[in-house]
Formats: structure tokens, sequence, C-alpha cells
């Protein structure tokens, strides 16, 4: 039975501006995690630094909020050493891909069991409004002293180049349409990436709410559109080269949905898992150490045989 | 008969020198020597000249090194060159007799300022510079044994033998170099056939070949030469011997500590820690499944110190490995685990610095780093080992403390350790305790950073309850709160780690004295200084010199008191800080911590270790006046 989307609220107040997207996105976790029935003390948030990087305060499961751009980093540990949580990252455009985009191209290659949800709204708005990753060249929003003078850069294309295996983009205002796709990369085993598209209400004044309404379609509207590779290896090229062509478009149409999704590629889980016996069973952080009395369950014997190929046994006189 | 021996086997990085210095550590052990064994090389794949500089002892176990050496075996022309000054009178040389006529301007690989250097020599001596002059003159004034061999017809008979390629015969250079110690030192072959088994389980083809070449090798000094170095029976009376590198030690300390997750990024010195971890990573006994630790080669170090964060937030033994460079990433990282709490160890092998400095050769540069890297107050443990043993309960301990005090632990090492290769006693395992402090499983309301205690209670991310994580200043549940009334009891709550740990933390293992306390002078160090320290002592105590060494293991806390004792006791002109560095770091912590300015130093930055010749001569020259010296021998 799902539960109650409130009961995943905390009390903490929202400092966010009015109008921002983070509370369309707060609205579609509440909805998905109750939908979901998440366990919250089996699920963790993890976030980087700035306006994104507040959101695990607001949610009522366990919540890792790090260093700017390091959100990923962190939670591949906090998922490595304990598979059997759900890790879901929320982090803006600036933490994972500007100062972050090694970790971001990282998971990709991993894929592992983590859902990455970017906050993406073209602005670093808590330093007051420079230009982000995602800011199209020659772009001017509200707090720049010259147009942008950088490309942007595709946050679609590079989670298929980096090796996602769902890859989506959702959009903050569509909450319900959003809340969906959050389920889904959640649901999916392996690296999910979910750029959602947001306002920002204070420093960007090209990409409002307006402009969004405008363009915003989505790809499932098309009964003919099929993101899923439903047998490895055969359907991968044609399902990533159709993704790849929607995420080119963006100036008069700008598609949301699910752009690909590929369940069949082992992740990085299960390649632990075939090396390492116990790990899926017993994860690490309930394999005892050492016995009730302190001492290392690798004791003088266990020591001895683990490492004899670095014992020298002394020839007898 | 001498109770020691000091070798040096020189080659091209890759011509298998590390399977020489294998074989023949294993040789000494299974005859129950100690031996010693430091690596030198480049940064450099193949070609460049890297050397394996040994002790080996009947009577003890080394930790430090030394020259001159008896014996040097070059396996090329570059070897002869670097090292012709390193060989005692009476000694030996082995080398190539097809190389005489070589000619030392003409080998590419000599850096320039070493190539003046020999030029300028081969000046003073009079000779010119082939090698065929170089080992006249050794043999005439220096009564070096120079015995040339036929490297190529040695290594065509072996390939006539087993029907070799001469590209494949090729490769046994280093059984050359095996052979000519073996028959030199006249060692027991049964020793040496078990050795060669070992190292080469595998492929036992090639334990016929290397066995057949070492055999050919002793047998042609023997006869033509009939040489010998007479070399004690050892007296040492051990039945077994570990023999590892010191990233071998820390991997197996980590692992017996409850390792459960280690990150890395390769760098020098520190990436063959986690190898050797991952080789072990399945801990299965008889069929007993004792765990397992995952090893996950991050995207940088910055990944490397934050998944080992979030790793240790789950409540499992987690750390990281890296060298001065990776450290340097690592350090916001670091300030975020002291803001949280984190239990997380870092393992730090310095390099010669800065930037990338000496990415190959050794230092202790990054004492005061360490110390204070960054931005912020927050309480951590550093933590230095001098030894492989000391490195090995450490490894353990590191863990011990960081989870007692949930703090961050910096375990120093450094590259002197990290590649020298010791026979050690097998470690006793019957003292290790591991402690894993204030953990538990409580269920319930729960507030990770709960003011009650300094050290609050700690469920792991994942059991049953929801708990949250700021960098930001933040409450006892963990929520951003930039309160001023909660911001100090906060940090207070934080800060009062650093008391408690004083008083907790036994000063005697924070700080060791060594030696006796009617000791006219006093050496103080940390690291890798203690092996060649403690010889250097011995050898002046022989003069009838007697002193002490302090081995400073723990620099926060600082056990202040203790050290300020022990200084206290000796003339503080003879009070000699003994480091791996220029500004005497050590000393500056000794400073600030005690408020004793020390002023001798001895100090050696070449990236080179200490050998105990010229420690010896450096301590003669500080008690009798001089203030600082600055060592260079080797290299």
């Amino acid at each position: 039975m799902a539960s109650n989307p409130n009961d995943f609220r905390t009390d903490i107040w929202m400092d966010w501006c009015p109008s921002c997207g983070n509370y369309g996105i707060s609205a579609a976790i509440y909805k998905a995690y109750a939908e979901l029935n998440l366990n919250p003390t089996k699920t963790v948030i993890v976030s980087g630094i700035g306006c994104s990087g507040k959101t695990p305060h607001f949610v009522k499961v366990n919540g890792v909020h790090t260093l700017h751009g390091r959100s990923i980093a962190f939670a591949t540990g906090i998922k490595v050493a304990n598979p059997q949580l759900k890790v879901i990252v929320h982090s803006g455009d600036g933490d994972l891909l500007g100062i972050g985009a090694g970790h971001f191209v990282a998971l990709g290659r991993r894929n592992l069991d983590i859902t990455v949800i970017m906050h993406d709204n073209g602005v670093y708005g808590l330093t007051k409004g420079q230009a982000s990753p995602t800011l199209r060249k020659g772009l001017k929003t509200k707090s720049l002293a010259e147009p942008n003078m950088f490309n942007a850069v595709n946050p679609i294309a590079l989670a298929l180049a980096s090796g996602y295996t769902f890859v989506a983009r959702g959009y903050s205002m569509l909450s319900e349409h959003l809340k969906d796709l959050m389920k889904s990369a959640i649901q999916h085993k392996g690296s999910a990436f979910l750029d959602v598209l947001q306002p920002c209400a204070t420093y960007n004044d090209i990409h409002t709410a307006e402009y969004y309404r405008k363009r915003v379609y989505d790809l499932s509207d098309n009964p003919e559109w099929d993101p899923m590779v439903k047998e490895q290896g055969r359907e991968e090229i044609g399902k990533i080269l159709q993704a790849w062509q929607r995420s080119l478009e963006w100036d008069n149409r700008i598609p949301i949905g699910i752009f690909y999704q590929n369940p069949k590629t082992p992740t990085l889980e299960d390649t632990l898992s075939e090396r390492l016996p116990s790990y899926r069973e017993t994860p690490l952080p309930q394999q005892p150490i050492s016995r009730e009395d302190g001492t290392p369950l690798i004791d003088q014997t266990a020591f001895t045989r683990l490492f004899s190929d670095f014992i020298v046994k002394v020839k007898k006189v | 008969m001498a109770e020691e021996l000091s070798l040096l086997l020189g080659g091209a990085q890759g011509a298998g020198l590390e399977s020489s210095a294998n074989i023949l550590t294993k040789i000494f052990g299974y005859l129950g020597y100690g031996t010693f064994s430091d690596r030198e090389y480049f940064s450099n794949i193949k070609g460049r000249h890297s050397y394996i500089h040994s002790r080996v002892s009947s009577n003890k176990l080394p930790l430090s090194l030394t020259y001159p050496v008896q014996i040097l075996c070059a396996m090329d022309a570059e070897t002869v060159f670097t090292h012709f000054e390193d060989v005692e009178e009476g000694g030996f040389l082995v080398y190539d007799a097809s190389l005489s006529n070589v000619k030392g301007e003409l080998i590419p690989s000599i850096e320039p300022k070493l190539r003046e250097r020999l030029k300028q020599t081969f000046k003073k001596l009079g000779i010119d510079s082939a090698i065929g002059s170089l080992t006249a003159y050794l043999h005439e004034s220096k009564g070096v044994n120079v015995i040339a061999l036929n490297y190529s017809e040695i290594l065509s008979e072996l390939g006539k033998r087993f029907k070799l390629l001469p590209q494949q015969a090729s490769r046994y250079l280093s059984s050359i170099i095996v052979g000519a110690v073996v028959g030199l030192v006249q060692l027991d072959p049964e020793a040496i056939n078990l050795a060669i088994q070992s190292r080469f389980r595998a492929k036992p083809e090639l334990v016929e070949h290397n066995k057949f070449a070492v055999d050919l090798v002793s047998s042609q000094i023997r006869e033509r030469y009939g040489l010998t170095y007479k070399l004690d029976p050892s007296r040492l009376g051990r039945e077994e011997f570990l023999v590892v590198s010191g990233n071998d030690i820390v991997a197996m300390g980590k692992l017996v500590g409850g390792l459960r997750y280690q990150s890395y990024y390769p760098i020098t010195p520190a990436a063959d820690e986690s190898f050797t971890i991952e080789s072990y990573q399945k801990l299965i006994v008889d069929q007993k499944n004792l765990g397992s630790a995952v090893v996950i080669q991050t995207e940088d170090e910055i990944a490397a110190i934050t998944s080992a964060i979030g790793a240790a937030m789950c409540g499992v033994r987690s750390a990281t490995a890296t060298s001065g460079p990776g450290f340097s990433l690592m350090v916001e990282g670091l300030g975020y685990a002291g803001q949280n709490e984190v239990p997380v160890v870092i393992t730090y092998y310095q390099r010669g610095a800065p930037s990338t400095g000496q990415p190959t050769r050794g230092g202790q540069q990054d004492l005061l780093f360490s110390l204070f890297a960054s931005h912020g107050e927050f309480p951590r443990i550093v933590l230095s080992s001098g030894d492989h043993e000391e490195a090995f309960y450490d490894s353990i301990e590191a863990f011990n403390l960081a989870e007692r005090y949930q703090v961050p632990v910096i375990h120093l090492l450094d590259k002197f350790l990290a590649n020298c290769i010791s026979t050690m006693a097998v470690p006793d395992l019957s003292k290790v305790k591991l402690d894993r402090g204030k953990i538990s499983s409580k269920v319930g309301v729960y507030k990770r950073f709960s003011l009650s205690e300094a050290i609050s209670p700690w469920v792991p991310l994942g059991s049953d309850v929801v708990q949250w994580y700021a960098g930001d200043e933040h409450s006892e549940e963990g929520h951003i709160d930039e309160d001023p009334i909660n911001r100090v009891e906060m940090y207070d709550k934080r800060m009062k780690k650093l008391e408690i740990m004083d008083k907790e933390i036994p000063p005697e293992s924070r700080a060791v004295f060594l030696g006796s306390h009617d000791a006219e002078y006093l050496l103080v160090g940390w690291g890798f200084v203690k092996g060649v320290a403690l010889d250097a002592i011995e050898e002046l105590s022989k003069k009838g010199l007697r002193g002490a060494y302090l081995n400073i293991k723990m620099f926060t806390p600082f056990p202040s008191d203790y050290v300020n004792n022990v200084i206290s006791e000796f003339e503080k002109d003879k009070v000699i800080p003994v480091e791996h560095n220029y500004l005497a770091q050590a000393s500056m912590a000794i400073t600030l911590n005690t408020g004793i300015k020390l002023e001798k130093a001895i100090v050696k930055y070449t990236g080179r270790p200490i050998y105990k010749h010229e420690l010896v001569h450096a301590i003669e020259k500080v008690l009798e006046g001089s203030r600082r010296e600055v060592l260079t021998y080797g290299q």
C-alpha cells in the first residue's frame, strides 16, 4: 500500500524563492516516494551545493548534503558499501556538469544503481545567477554583465555517451509527469539520469515558465516512440541514436519523457556480486570484522593461510 | 667472516631487477638472514637506471641501509658508471665483459649533472671514461675484485640448452645477477631452488631456465675466480619471516583491521597497496568466508576520499591511499569528514615534493601540510609509522582511533617504506583488538550530532533510523543551522575531542623513547628515519658515544608533555632532529606544541634515504658544533 506523500515532509522551512522550480520537484519527490512506498531508513538523498543541495533537508528519508560537485562520488561510496539502499542524487546543473563533470561521466561508466536528478535552471542561483553549463552561448540572463561566452553542454547526449542506462527529462512545473519519471528512474536497475528543466524565477529571465510552456512536449505523445532496449546488443545502437537525435531539439520544441532505457546492461553490483560471493546477501556493513572479544576475524591462523605467499620458512639446520 | 653484507644490483628499469631482488631476499630468508632492500627508480617504465640496494644481516633484522657495498652487480654499463664509487675497498664488482669499451659520455640516459660529475672524477683520477679503465682503476687502487662475465655467452648457452630465441633468452639477465651473488656468497643450492620455485610457481618452465642460468653463472665464478664473500651463518634463530614491502604490510594491516571499502586513484608510491588489497579482497580461508573488501579505482582523488566518506557513513571500515598530489585534491573532502565526524582513514605515502616533485623518490615534506590541510578547525589524528612492523599495527589502530573518536585519521608513510622490502617477524595477532567506538543500531528518534556527548552515539546510515549530514554548520539533527549559540555548541563539541583524545591515547604510544636515559645526545625523528637513527646510534656507541632516539608517532594530538620531558633531560644542543625535509618540520611541530625551539638539524631532501654511514658522520659533526647538516649521499 502506498504511503502518504505528507509523511515524507520534514518540518524544516523551505527557503527557496517563491515560484522556484524546486517546489515542483519536491512535490514530485513526496508523491513518487509515497507511491513507491520507499522505506525512509533505507533511502538516501545525496546532494551537492546550491539551491538543489538543500533538498534532502526537506525530505524525511536519510539525507547527505555534501560538497560542491561531489554528490555522485559520495553516493558511489554509499551505494557500493550498502547495495540494499536506494540512493538518489539531487544536484544542480553546475554541480553535475561543471565542477563535478568527471564524476557524472564516471557514474555512467559504472552503471551503479544510483538515480541522478539534475535541477537544470541554467544559472548558479545561490551565488547570484552566473551562467551554468546548460546555458546557451550568447544568452544574457538577468544578472550577467555580458552575454554568456561558452557553448552549453548537452546533458542528455553526455549521459548517453557516458553509459547511463536510463536517460530522461522532465519539467518541474509538470509535477505529475515528473513524478512518474522519477518513479521509473528510481525503479530502473542501473545508473539513471533525469534532467529536470526548471525556471529560476529570480535569475533566469529567459527560461521562464512561459518559455517552457510553449515548447515542452512529451516524447511518448508519439505512439511509436519506444526508448526501451529489449535485447542487449541488437537494439542498443538504434535506441541510442534516436535518443541522441531528440536531445538536439531545443529552440522551438523541447522534448521531455524517457529518451533511453536499457535494463539489460549488468550493473556494478552485478559485477561485484560475481567477484565477491557474499556481496549482495551480506552487505559490507553487516559483515562482522571481529569476534565478540574484539579480536579480528582474521586471526593468526587465517593470516598465515591468507598471506602464505609472503611467508618464508627458514631452513632447519 | 662478516656479520653483514651490503649489495647493490643495478640495471635498466624493466630488465628484471625486481625479480632478482625477490629471489635473493627469499634465498637469504630460507637461510635465516634478515634482509632490507630499497628499490630506487625513475618515473619511467623501461630504460632508465634503477637499482636495488640491500643489506643482509646474520644477527639482526636490518631496518636501514648503508654504504659502501661489498658487492655491486651491474646488468648494464650505466650501473657501473653510476655506482663504482659505492663499492668497498676489496669488494666485488660484477659486470658484462663486453661493455669494457663503453664510454660514460655515450650513455644517453645518464643525466647531464651526473655526466659532468663523472667527467670531473675521471679527470681527477687520470683515467679515460671507458669501463675497462674504470675497472682497472678500481682493481689497482681500491683492491676491488673485478669479475667480468660474458653475459651474451651465458644467455646464448641458456638459449641453446632450452631452444630459446635470443630475445627470449635476454629476459634472463636477472638470473645472471642472482647467479653472481649466489656464487660470490656461496649460498645453499636448496635455498636457491626453493626461492626460484616460489617466484615462478605458476610457470614451471621458467623455474628450469632460471635455475640453469643461476647455476651456470655461480659455477663460472667459483671456477674462474674462486673468490668468496664469507658471510657468517645466521644467528637470528628465526623459524620464519614475512617478506613484504611497506605497501604490502599496510594492505595486510588494513585487511586484518576489518577494511571493507578502499578507494584509490593510481599514484606512485601508493597504488601497489590497493593492488595487494584487491588480490586478497576475497577473505576466504579454508572455504570459510571471513568477509570481503571492495576496492574501487575512482575517477580522481576527490572521488577517492568522498566515496570513502560515503562508505564510512554506512558503518564500514573505509580508507583511501594516496600520495602528496592526490592528498592535495582530497583536502576539501578531509574537511567534510572533520565537520561531519566521519571515521575515514587516509593512508598517505609521502614522496619528493612539491608539485609532481620526485614521483618515485622519498621524502617527509608533507607533515605540516597533513596537520593543517583543509580550511577551518576540526580534530583529526595524524599518525606516523617508523618501520614495517609499526606500519602493520598502525594500519589497524588507525581504524580504531577513527571510529572511537569519529574523526578522520591520516596515516603518514613515505616512499622509502612503501618500496622497501623487509624480512620481518610474522605479526602477533593475539594482541590486536578492533574497537569500533560508539557504533550501535539504536532504533527510534536519533540525532546524529547529539550534543549530549562530544562523541555522539553512531548509528550507521541505512540502519533503522533516518538521519542527516551537512557540510554546513548543522543542528543536532544534521540540518543547516546558523544560530550563533548552536554554532558555539557544535564547534565546541567537535573541538572537545582534541582534549579527549589527548587524555585517552597513551602518550607512550604517541612518542617512543628508544635508548637509555643516560645517553649523551638525543636524535628526534619520525617515520622512516627510525631505522637508520637506531643503527647510527649503535655504531656510535661502539666508539663510546651513547645516544637515544625519540620516535614521534602522533603529531595530533601531540604528546606535548612526554616530548617535553624527554627533551628536557638533554642539553639543548645535544638534541638533533633528523628529517627528510628542508625545514625540519617535526622540529617545528615540537616548537608549536611545547615551546621548545631546537637549533640543530640533520636533513636530507635528495629523495634518497638517509644512510647509516652519512648519518654517523653528521651526528659527529653536529656534536662538534655544527648547527645544520644536509646529507646528499646516494644516486
